[in-house]
């Protein structure tokens, strides 16, 4: 594995049982990540895409193969460990923001500092600095409904962000939002990138690649090159077999 | 995860959501309240009679028989006959009397202060004062100052000497006149305080077929009146032993010889109130039958502790029912914050902390609902206090008798925050499946539940 690669991995598959069928969501995936890049995994709905992110973010665990993050070897960790991982390694962004309706701009930024121990007026300060960052700073103190679609986004990259992790993982941070906003949003997660931060963001919008170094194509949860990805189908991988 | 902000986040959670809290919670409060109400009420029960036991006698006191043998031997509870001439120490193997030995024996046991011998009336007698007369127990002691006994004087002093005696708070209110004529007023208790009273003793003496009843009077003076006490010295007169032990040998028409007659009884006094029932088995294992206030204490103690369970018992159920509704809700806020919950492992919450946030949240529902039960329930006794205390007057005031008690409901300062932390321990408890099913959800699933 070079010193490079901040993510890595081999034959990774996982398997949904669905309705007595298995769905072959990643089927045995090799993938190297270059530290401090911004890849971006394209593929068609139920190409493995939010799969793979779920699994590298560790939020699930794979049913076979290796996953490597910063060195860690995932399959590793016990729940204790995989949270602290989570914690202070990976910042996801989901499309639907995933914000906490009652809580304002400020607390749900501040949120995972809670868990990590962090006094209060420093959860203060940093979640005002990050809010600040992302241009809200006229709007700490409004909760969820009272923002914009693209507001609320930028809430959930300054959550993303507050344990300073290496890896954000976004998935189709994009996808709620109109193009304005959207466009914005991927200018942001530039900026994270050429911070220092390694980003891999999931999306079927092949616009957003112009902000990319490297692009991940999916098919059937393989990685193939840009010609079989162009000329495939889409279709899920449905087998026949019964879990 | 620091143990504030695990209480501000339980807080802030519970305060999302006040209506259902509230609506929980309230089944906790009756829960509670009916805890306390009930408790409180079994011992008001206790204290009630345990102050009336130990206004009976001094609590240090050992009231000690002799045993008269029998088919169980000293231990034995029944009591057949009284070996009225039977040879010093007894004619049955197992019998015990009350000897001037026996006084020194019991004398030298640790943590004894004084034996007192004491001894009853054994002729009829009437005391009579000027035109009324009344009838009461009689009661010899062998002991200079009253006040020995732990009796308190209402008047007088306590000190007897020959033919003075000490009468009880209430022996006044027997007096009667034996002229009186229906519907006439019957006379005031009279004030019999350093007066001189005639005691009319009667003996009856077999003569062949014939029972012959021979009297005699003798003037006593009456040196102190004991304050009422709701207990035998109210209606008995105490006289010096030796007076007694005259009159005793008188009705017999023989002389008594304390060895082989031995003493009606004898009061043993302990050091303190402690060593009383460790004193009293001591006082059986030597052969002799002893009783106690203390045992009696005991005894109510055991039956109003028995029945404090039961009545938290009835109360518990009405927990049971609530710690149910704490179950359900808790079990309903986990599935509406399922996505919270995705969120919260994803930003990196462990299992133990999303297992804290929601027992805390359990455990804040019964703690709420408990404090709102112990204030309910406290006010609750209150104003059961206040109608029953009134009511109890009323009855006094239209019936005489004893004085009401001080407190119907009595609230012991270990019972509310006893119930505030079962309640709040019914709140874990309820809580603990739900804050399980929470905690070890998978992330991604709690994410992309809908």
């Amino acid at each position: 594995m070079a010193e490079a690669t901040f993510i890595y991995t081999r034959d990774l598959r996982k398997i949904y049982p669905m309705g007595g069928w298995n769905v072959h969501a990643l089927a045995g995936l090799d993938l190297d990540v270059k530290r401090n890049s911004l890849t971006v995994v394209m593929g068609p709905s139920g190409s493995g895409k939010s799969t793979l992110l779920y699994l590298l973010g560790g939020l699930d665990r794979p049913t076979s193969g290796e996953i490597r993050v910063n060195g860690k070897i995932l399959e590793e960790l016990d729940e204790n460990a995989l949270a602290l991982y989570r914690r202070h390694t990976v910042g996801f962004i989901f499309q639907s923001f995933n914000l906490v309706a009652s809580m304002t701009a400020l607390e749900n930024v501040a949120f995972p500092m809670r868990f990590a121990g962090i006094p209060r007026r420093k959860r203060k300060e940093r979640a005002l600095e990050l809010l600040r960052q992302v241009g809200l700073e006229k709007h700490i103190y409004h909760r969820p409904t009272e923002l914009s679609g693209g507001q609320q986004q930028r809430v959930a990259i300054a959550r993303a962000l507050v344990n300073d992790p290496p890896l954000i993982l976004a998935d189709e941070p994009t996808g709620n939002l109109d193009s304005a906003s959207g466009f914005s949003i991927m200018q942001l997660l530039a900026e994270l990138h050429q911070s220092g931060r390694t980003v891999l963001m999931v999306t079927h919008d092949s616009r957003m690649t112009r902000f990319s170094t490297d692009i991940i194509r999916l098919l059937d949860g393989r990685a193939v090159d840009e010609t079989e990805y162009d000329s495939a189908t889409t279709l899920p991988n449905l087998e026949g077999t019964r879990p | 995860m620091r143990f504030w902000d695990l209480l501000s986040l339980i807080f802030e959670n519970l305060g999302r959501r006040k209506g259902r809290v509230a609506l929980t919670a309230i089944g906790v409060v009756i829960g509670t309240a009916a805890v306390l109400v009930l408790v409180s009420l079994a011992s008001g029960l206790q204290r009630n009679a345990t102050q009336q036991l130990v206004g009976i006698g001094d609590l240090t006191q050992i009231q000690v028989m002799p045993n008269y043998g029998g088919p169980n031997g000293p231990m034995g509870m029944a009591v057949v006959e009284k070996v009225g001439g039977g040879g010093g120490g007894g004619s049955t193997p197992n019998q015990k009397l009350i000897t001037p030995d026996s006084l020194i024996e019991l004398a030298a046991l640790p943590g004894v202060t004084a034996v007192i011998p004491r001894d009853y009336l054994q002729a009829s007698a009437a005391i009579q004062y000027g035109k009324l007369e009344a009838y009461g127990s009689i009661m010899g002691v062998g002991v200079a100052d009253l006040a020995d006994l732990g009796l308190n004087l209402q008047s007088g002093t306590s000190k007897l000497a020959k033919g003075t005696a000490v009468i009880g708070g209430v022996m006044a209110r027997n007096f009667y006149d034996p002229r009186q004529r229906p519907g006439q007023e019957p006379p005031a208790p009279p004030d019999l305080q350093d007066k001189q009273v005639k005691l009319v003793l009667t003996r009856y003496v077999q003569d062949g077929q014939q029972m012959i009843e021979t009297k005699k009077t003798m003037q006593v003076r009456i040196v102190g009146v004991i304050a009422e006490s709701r207990g035998e010295s109210d209606y008995t007169m105490y006289m010096p032993l030796e007076d007694v032990t005259a009159i005793n040998e008188w009705a017999q028409g023989r002389r008594i010889n304390r060895m082989r007659d031995g003493y009606a009884m004898a009061v043993v006094k302990a050091e303190s109130v402690d060593q009383v029932i460790d004193l009293a088995k001591q006082i059986t294992d030597l052969g002799y039958q002893a009783n106690t206030p203390q045992s009696y204490v005991q005894g109510v103690n055991s039956f109003f502790m028995v029945l404090q369970v039961v009545f938290g018992g009835v109360g518990a159920v009405a927990l049971l029912v609530a710690a149910i509704g704490i179950a359900n809700t808790m079990t309903m806020a986990i599935l509406e914050r399922t996505r919270e919950i995705g969120l919260m492992k994803a930003v990196g919450a462990t299992n133990r902390n999303v297992l804290s946030v929601f027992l805390g949240e359990a455990a804040g529902i019964g703690f709420l609902g408990g404090l709102g039960g112990v204030l309910l329930g406290w006010g609750g006794g209150q104003v059961l206090n206040i109608l029953a205390l009134s009511y109890l007057a009323g009855q006094t005031a239209q019936n005489g008798g004893a004085p009401p008690p001080s407190t119907a409901v009595y609230t012991p300062l270990w019972l509310p925050a006893f119930a505030l932390l079962f309640a709040t321990l019914v709140g874990v408890l309820s809580g603990l499946y739900p804050a399980l099913r929470a905690a070890t959800l998978v992330p991604v699933n709690a994410l992309k539940y809908e």
